[in-house]
């Protein structure tokens, strides 16, 4: 790829509560740090997102700006577009359930429909899921080397209300070690379905687990990178996959 | 001042129980009292909050029962609410004549939930005016158990996700609570900023709204209202104004205020503007002047007498407060979530910062807040991070590019700093830092 790659973080001010921008800080100095060129763009509601990009970020958000964000996609239509040609679309959480074919909102459960981007559907859970989890990746679709022990960890902070269903063409992103994840009996975290992607984990989750948010890069570009060794992001996650152990042990 | 001018000298009303109601008061604080003492004497802490816990257990009327004839003035909100207290308190202690100083009661600590309050008016039988933090979840049971003469909302920001999951439902027990007690309610002393204290006291009786010149505005997207997005009117970026926010959906808008700040100064209403030379740092401690201000005024105390007391408030509850640790002098400031630390970053002056992160229940267990934080305007200084979870800040440091040690125990990383250092930190190593520094 020539021109630089280009970065879209959607709507921060209403996906953007849980610190999830993090995600795009991450992807772009993992770029810079390896000496790829590469551009940030924050779209906010009221602005075209730009429908060229090859990384589509969504973030976490109470349920209104779900319902509005929903609304504002559907009449746009990028990141269908963007879908449709192969481009990552990544969403946290409350992104990663708009990203589906329904969720529920209020106190009433009521039915909103979602972006439809991936075959998940999402309804309130009997009881919220709050705290550190703990996940482990599965072997990614198209993946030549699979990630392999600790590396195919994935740590971070969930807090939904929501709990998820895959339909028969969403595969799950990860099992469950420790936590709640998509909620469902088959103890499964995230979907993925070609290059849309949705995950529970805040953190944010690409701070915690460089190596999904190098995936998220090689999967944009269509080739591998080279390692980027960052000793004090190996020490957090020995220090958070521990202490994530250590408790659900006791 | 407004329709509902007040005068200080107004006695509260004496608080009229059976005697055998009375008898069970006393008793609940007698045995919180017990339990105050043995909590001290054990080193558990300053027993606010066991105190009102046994009390409570006794008579389960006895925070209704104490806060039930005094003047109140409460204060909630998300940021600043602890100094806001004590600015007001001091404010309305300047009003009152020294002798009388006794009339007022309030929880300076901080202690803001039900049983920190009940365990402060317990103290203070006499008291017949109460200036009192009120943490947001207690704000409908302090308008419909208290009922407050003034009510002050700050502001409303995204602080503890993993206890508060919607801030607007919150907002929405405010502004039932407002709606339900009617003509009996507060005025409501409002920032005008806030989208969500605007819809929230939509349905008190009366506002006095307060332009605080906050920079913050991350969490003023969606019209409360309605849901649509909310636009600026007239920004200005040179400033970092803004601009007066407008729901193109509703007839929500900003409303227009009667105090406001502008380049550090107080512009009362009728337009004279107020040189706060408050002791307590930073543009958004003017902010919190100008609501105390307000809500003093309200009470009865004048501009002139309000303003005198708020400059003699230096470090409420430990913050800002110099500390010393062995040969370290430090400054201890709190920051308890991302609009607290874009307000603190700023006003760390000294070459040496350290910043101290827990995530326990009392920080907020979810620490993802930080990415939301611009640690880049650090580059330069030198940091050092500690506590239990300063693992998590040197990753976000890192891709900030600004260097920093980690130093995860708090004596070991404020010892042997030949010059003064500013210490930001979350709350729970605050309180540790205000204990090792001599100052708990
Ligand atoms: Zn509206």
């Amino acid at each position: 790829m020539t021109r630089p790659v280009h970065i879209v973080l959607v709507y921060q001010s209403l996906l953007g509560i849980y610190g999830d921008r993090g995600n795009a800080t991450v992807l772009t100095k993992r770029l810079q740090w390896r000496g790829i060129e590469n551009t940030l763009t924050v779209a906010e509601p009221g602005d075209p997102l730009p429908d060229d990009a090859d990384l589509y970020l969504l973030g976490g958000g109470e349920d209104g700006a779900q319902t509005t964000a929903v609304r504002l996609l559907t009449e746009e239509g990028t990141l269908h577009r963007a879908a449709e040609r192969g481009s990552v679309v990544f969403g946290v959480c409350a992104g990663y359930q708009i990203l589906g074919t329904t969720f529920t909102v209020g106190e009433m459960d009521r039915v909103m429909p979602g972006l439809g981007l991936l075959d998940v559907s999402t309804r309130r859970g009997t009881t919220r899921a709050v705290g550190e989890v703990l996940t482990r990746l599965r072997p990614l679709p198209g993946d030549v080397s699979p990630l392999a022990g600790d590396d195919a960890l994935v740590t971070g902070f969930e807090n939904h209300g929501g709990f998820t269903t895959l339909g028969a063409d969403a595969l799950p992103l990860a099992d469950v070690e420790i936590g709640i994840g998509n909620g469902d009996a088959t103890r499964t975290e995230g979907a993925i379905q070609g290059s849309v992607i949705g995950t529970y984990p805040h953190g944010p989750v690409l701070a915690r687990n460089p190596a999904l948010a190098d995936f998220l890069l090689e999967t944009a570009l269509g080739h591998r990178l080279d390692p980027l060794p960052r000793p004090e992001i190996d020490k957090l996650r020995q220090e958070r996959i521990g202490t994530i152990r250590r408790s659900s042990r006791g | 001042m407004g329709p509902m001018a007040s005068t200080l000298d107004r006695p509260g009303t004496p608080l009229r129980l059976t005697p055998a109601s009375r008898l069970r008061l006393a008793a609940a604080v007698g045995a919180g009292r017990m339990a105050a003492t043995v909590s001290r004497l054990t080193g558990k802490g300053s027993g606010a909050s066991i105190r009102g816990q046994v009390m409570t257990r006794i008579d389960p009327d006895a925070l209704a029962k104490l806060l039930s004839g005094r003047r109140i003035a409460a204060v909630s909100g998300t940021n600043g609410k602890t100094t806001t207290t004590h600015l007001l308190a001091a404010a309305i202690r300047a009003g009152l004549a020294p002798a009388r100083a006794d009339r007022i009661v309030t929880n300076a600590d901080g202690a803001n939930l039900h049983y920190g309050i009940a365990s402060a008016l317990s103290q203070a039988p006499t008291a017949d005016i109460a200036v009192l933090e009120t943490d947001e979840r207690v704000v409908a049971d302090m308008i419909r158990l208290g009922r407050p003469e003034v009510l002050v909302l700050l502001n409303f920001s995204r602080d503890q996700l993993d206890r508060n999951h919607e801030i607007k439902k919150l907002a929405r027990s405010w502004r039932d609570a407002l709606e339900a007690a009617g003509e009996d309610g507060p005025v409501v002393v409002g920032n005008a900023e806030e989208p969500l204290v605007v819809w929230a006291a939509q349905t008190a009786k009366q506002v006095v709204w307060v332009d605080t010149a906050s920079t913050w505005q991350e969490d003023a997207t969606m019209c409360p209202a309605c849901g649509a997005i909310l636009i600026r009117r007239n920004p200005d970026p040179a400033s970092g104004d803004p601009g007066d926010w407008d729901c193109p959906g509703c007839d929500l808008t900003e409303p227009a205020a009667s105090i406001r700040v502008e380049n550090g100064q107080i512009i009362d209403q009728r337009g004279i503007a107020h040189d706060p030379q408050l002791q307590v740092p930073g543009g958004f401690n003017v902010g919190n002047a100008a609501c105390a201000l307000a809500a003093a005024q309200l009470m009865g105390v004048s501009t002139e007498e309000a303003l005198a007391g708020m400059r003699t408030v230096h470090s409420p509850a430990g913050r800002f407060a110099t500390a010393t640790f062995g040969t370290t002098t430090a400054r201890l400031l709190l920051a308890k979530n991302p609009a607290g630390w874009h307000e603190a970053l700023p006003l760390l002056g000294t070459s040496t910062v350290v910043l101290a992160i827990d995530a326990v229940a009392a920080d907020g267990r979810d620490l993802s807040w930080m990415w939301d934080v611009d640690y880049e305007q650090l580059a330069g200084k030198d940091i050092i991070a500690t506590g239990p979870r300063a693992q998590d800040l040197a990753v976000r440091l890192a891709y900030a590019e600004v260097p920093c040690r980690v130093v995860p125990d708090l004596s070991e990383a404020l010892a042997g700093h030949p010059d003064p250092v500013d210490v930001l930190s979350t709350y729970t190593p605050f309180q540790k830092l205000r204990k090792l520094g001599g100052l708990a």
